[in-house]
C-alpha cells in the first residue's frame, strides 16, 4: 500500500517534470534565451569589461558581484545559525564570534576539562595527512589565487583549504590545529568574506561612483585584478574558517 | 612517426582495459561480496588501481605534453589515498565493533 503510494506520488510529480524538460529548447539552440540575452555580450567583452578571463569569474565578481556578495552574506548567516543550533552551553561560546563572547563569563576556563581519550589515529593515516598537507595548500592557494584566470576562485580554494583543516584536526588534534585558528582572530576570519566584499564595494564606490564598481579604464587592469583577486582571498580564508568553526564547534558537543 | 604512435595506441588500449577490468571485477564485487570489509576491498581495488590504469592510460596516450605531469600526479594521489581511505573505513570499522562475516558451519 505505502509502495503503491509512493510510487503513485513519483509518477505524478515526474510528469509536469517531464513535460517541463521537453518543452525546454535542443542542447545547442541558438535562438535559446541562454544565447539571446546577456550571455554574447559577456562572451564577446567579458575579459575587457570584467578584467577576468575566466568569465565564470567575470560574471561572479563583476557583472553579479553585488550577487555574490549576497551570497557571502547568506554563508556568514548559515554559520550564524548553525552556532545558534550548536551552541547549548555557553562555556563553549567564546570561539563563536563576538555574539556569543559577550555572553561568556570566563572564557578559557573549561576547554581542556572533558578530554574523554580519543581512540589512537591510525599511524596510515596520520602519515598521509601530513605527507599530502603541503601539497593540498599549495593547491587550494593556487585554486584561490588563479580564480580569474582558470576554473576555481575562492569558494572552491576555501573549501579544499576547510576539508584540509579537518583532516589536520583529526589527525593532530585540536590544541595543534587551534594556532592555525587563534580563538581573537576566529570572528574576523570568518568574516573575510564579507570584509573583503565590502572593502572593494567602498573602494570601488569611493573611485567609480558604484559599489562594488571596478576602474573600466584598460591602463587600470592590474588595479581591477588586484581587487579581484583581495575578493577571491577574502573568500577563501572566510569559507575556510567557517567549514572548521562548524566542525570544530560540533566535535566540542 | 606513425610506428611510435601506433605502439603509444596499442599500449593505451591495454593499459585502459586493464583498468577496466579491475574496475568491472571491484564492482561485481561490491554487488556480490557478503559484508562490509570485504565489500570495502573490492571498492579499493576499484579506486586504486583501476582509477589509476586509466589515468595512466590518458598519460600515455598524451604523450610528452604539460598535462600529462598533472595526470601524473593524480595518478600518485590516487595510489596514495585509495589505499589509505580502504584502510581507515575498516579500521574505522573494526574498532566500532563490527563482526566480519564468516561462513556458517553445518
Amino acid at each position: 500500500m505505502k509502495k503503491a503510494l509512493v510510487a503513485a506520488l513519483l509518477i505524478i510529480i515526474s510528469i509536469p517534470m517531464l513535460i517541463a524538460v521537453a518543452a525546454m529548447p535542443p542542447h545547442g539552440d541558438a535562438d535559446s534565451p541562454v544565447h539571446t540575452h546577456v550571455s554574447a555580450r559577456y562572451i564577446e567583452h567579458g575579459e575587457e569589461e570584467a578584467g577576468a578571463e575566466n568569465l565564470v569569474t567575470g560574471v561572479l565578481l563583476n557583472y553579479r558581484g553585488l550577487d555574490t556578495a549576497g551570497e557571502v552574506i547568506v554563508i556568514f548567516t548559515a554559520l550564524m545559525a548553525a552556532f545558534a543550533v550548536l551552541i547549548t552551553h555557553p562555556g563553549r561560546g567564546e570561539e563563536s564570534g563576538p555574539t556569543t563572547a559577550a555572553l561568556d563569563p570566563e572564557p578559557g576556563t573549561e576547554p581542556e576539562s572533558d578530554s574523554k581519550a580519543p581512540p589512537p589515529i591510525s599511524p596510515v593515516v596520520s602519515f598521509m595527512v601530513r605527507l599530502l598537507t603541503p601539497f593540498t595548500t599549495l593547491f587550494a592557494i593556487y585554486v584561490i589565487l588563479n580564480g580569474h584566470v582558470t576554473p576555481g576562485g575562492g569558494f572552491q580554494g576555501g573549501a579544499i583549504l576547510g576539508g584540509m583543516f579537518i583532516a589536520l584536526t583529526i589527525v593532530l588534534g585540536e590544541d595543534k590545529v587551534r594556532t592555525l585558528l587563534p580563538r581573537r582572530a576566529a570572528p574576523w576570519m570568518q568574516g573575510a568574506a564579507v570584509f573583503a566584499f565590502v572593502a572593494i564595494g567602498v573602494i570601488g564606490a569611493a573611485t567609480t561612483g558604484y559599489f562594488l564598481g571596478y576602474p573600466t579604464d584598460a591602463s587600470l587592469h592590474l588595479v581591477r585584478e588586484l581587487m579581484m583577486v583581495v575578493i577571491e582571498i577574502g573568500i577563501g580564508l572566510g569559507g575556510a574558517a567557517i567549514f572548521a568553526t562548524i566542525f570544530l564547534q560540533m566535535e566540542a558537543e | 612517426m606513425i610506428l611510435t604512435t601506433d605502439i603509444r595506441d596499442a599500449a593505451t588500449i591495454v593499459i585502459a582495459i586493464f583498468g577496466g577490468v579491475f574496475f568491472l571485477v571491484g564492482t561485481i564485487g561490491i554487488l556480490r561480496l557478503p559484508d562490509f570489509y570485504s565489500r570495502t576491498h573490492a571498492a579499493t581495488k576499484c579506486d586504486t588501481i583501476g582509477a589509476g590504469s586509466l589515468l595512466l592510460a590518458l598519460a600515455v596516450f598524451n604523450g610528452l605534453e604539460a598535462s600529462t605531469w598533472k595526470i601524473l600526479a593524480l595518478v600518485a594521489l590516487v595510489l596514495l589515498n585509495g589505499p589509505t581511505i580502504g584502510h581507515a573505513l575498516a579500521r574505522a570499522a573494526h574498532r566500532t565493533g563490527l563482526d566480519p562475516w564468516h561462513a556458517e558451519e553445518g
